[in-house]
């Protein structure tokens, strides 16, 4: 491990912040890939576990846990999804060190042949295989105080623009979003793409009349056709369920700020991929398989789409606002970017970059290409982003069959 | 598609921005609502908020609404050139 940067070296704008470049200051993990945190994670896997996660973590202040609604029980695709996504969270390069929990012996078994050769400080328990709940905890507080040394080994080192993967991800959308945010974020993901970044576009039904921009934009007719098969399935869905889509999506609050359809909202969305091509289509937490801009299904609620983008290894996410949203992901800094004057007003305390000077021309795109690109800097390279320091966002996983 | 090569109408009506300039909506992105001309002249409703849309033209029912030269939806009555055009007159 090298020595710690002292300030990490924004980009300057175009063609700045190339390969070779310090952007950021990170953990480089023993796969390659670069953490932007070094998180001492308390992974519950099912939520029977959930509580004793959560007193585990009670008394020890670096420690994040993980719970969710995550089930025994789950059939199919549903099951091997959720397996999938909580080994991909485990081994997350913002993780540190993990603790995973588990309710039997059987399947600590298998997260133990999972973890063996991960690479980094974990332990997995078995509730079973403590004796009484004060047993429990005190086994868990053993565990969390010797990975928490060892996780304290990892020290930040400079990492270029290259290493980092991005979630972009829209919320609250009303008409500036098509203005300032997401044109705002395009520009910067242009800038980290040609550095050798990657970022990871999502909510398939938010596609829906972009269908002209997909064909334009795919990198490939190959990669056109996966993306719009995609778009079809989620068109159908919506229609079958006998559910009026109004009122759904667009949002109640996406109507009130004045967009009218879907097919609107979507394409102010589309603006945060900029003049980029799509290089490729993701199944949900698929991990990219190198540099450039890719397009995941998922469903179009942040909190799912957030989970699947984390899970493909994105360390960081920005996040577009129009009314305000608060979304976010335990493990993924989540950057709150907005234009809309009175949002930024009302809710000051928990958005990180204004774009409102885009509405009055008191700001060019190039400006807020450069102030998104300082904040990922100093988020990447610790400091807190507002949605972190309110603790915003949850894991959600998306199911597709009912339960037994 | 992208709206940046749009320009943002600014002056003594009110503030608004056509995306395209086939559009037959703009967007209002100012908050003085009494106004009842738009900054390039046209005329506009009273009281349609920040972010909402009005009518460059008079628009039929069942006419197309355009936006991002994209059709963001149809007219479901007439439509009126400065009227507000949102989920009550818009599908």
């Amino acid at each position: 491990m090298s020595t710690i940067a002292a300030e990490p070296r924004p980009v300057g704008g175009h063609g700045d912040g190339g390969p070779g470049l310090a952007f950021f200051s990170g953990y480089h993990r023993l796969d390659g890939r670069i953490g932007v945190r070094n998180y001492l994670l308390v992974l519950s896997t099912v939520a029977l576990t959930n509580r004793w996660a959560e007193l585990a973590v009670k008394d020890h202040e670096a420690a994040v846990a993980l719970t969710g609604d995550f089930l025994r029980g789950l059939r199919g695709k549903d099951r091997a999804l959720q397996e999938d996504v909580l080994a991909k969270l485990a081994l997350h390069p913002n993780v540190g060190a993990v603790l995973v929990m588990c309710f039997d012996r059987f399947s600590a078994e298998r997260w133990a042949d999972r973890l063996s050769d991960c690479g980094r400080p974990a332990t997995v328990l078995a509730f079973m295989a403590q004796k009484g709940m004060g047993g429990a905890l005190e086994r868990a507080r053993t565990a969390l105080l010797e990975l928490d040394g060892r996780r304290r080994e990892a020290l930040r080192a400079p990492a270029p623009l290259s290493a980092l993967t991005l979630a972009l991800e829209c919320g609250g959308s009303d008409a500036t979003s098509a203005i300032c945010a997401n044109p705002g974020i395009g520009r910067f993901v242009e800038i980290l793409i040609a550095a050798g970044g990657a970022a990871i576009i999502s909510e398939t039904a938010e596609f829906i009349g972009a269908e002209d921009v997909v064909r334009e934009r795919a990198v490939s007719s190959e990669v056109a056709e996966r993306i719009l098969a995609c778009i079809a399935a989620a068109d159908q869905r919506t229609a079958e369920d006998g559910e009026r889509y109004r009122g759904v999506n667009p949002t109640r609050e996406n109507i009130e700020a004045g967009l009218t359809t879907l097919v609107e909202k979507s394409m102010g969305a589309v603006c945060k991929i900029g003049g980029l091509a799509i290089d490729g289509c993701l199944d949900y937490a698929e991990r990219p398989s190198g540099n450039g801009l890719y397009f995941m299904d998922t469903p179009f609620f942040s909190p799912l789409s957030l989970t699947g983008m984390a899970a493909a290894g994105a360390q960081v996410t920005l996040f577009a606002l129009g009314v305000f949203n608060p979304s976010g992901n335990p493990i993924v800094p989540t950057i709150k970017v907005c234009g809309n004057a009175g949002t930024l007003e009302t809710w000051a305390d928990s958005i990180d970059v204004s774009l409102s000077g885009l509405v009055d021309r008191t700001m060019t795109l190039d400006e807020a290409q450069e102030k998104i690109a300082a904040k990922v800097a100093s988020v990447a390279s610790g400091s807190l982003s507002r949605a972190e320091y309110w603790g915003e966002g949850q894991v959600i996983i998306p199911k597709t069959t009912a339960m037994i | 598609m992208t709206s940046m090569g749009a320009e943002i109408r600014q002056g003594v009506g009110r503030a608004h921005l056509t995306m395209h300039p086939g559009d037959n909506v703009t967007t209002l992105l100012d908050s003085r609502h009494e106004i009842t001309v738009l900054a390039d002249g046209g005329p506009v409703a009273k009281g349609i908020l920040f972010g909402h849309k009005a009518a460059l033209a008079a628009i039929a029912k069942g006419a197309d609404i355009l936006k991002y030269n994209v059709i963001i939806g149809r007219a479901t009555r007439d439509i009126e050139v400065g009227e507000h055009v949102h989920v009550h007159n818009c599908r």
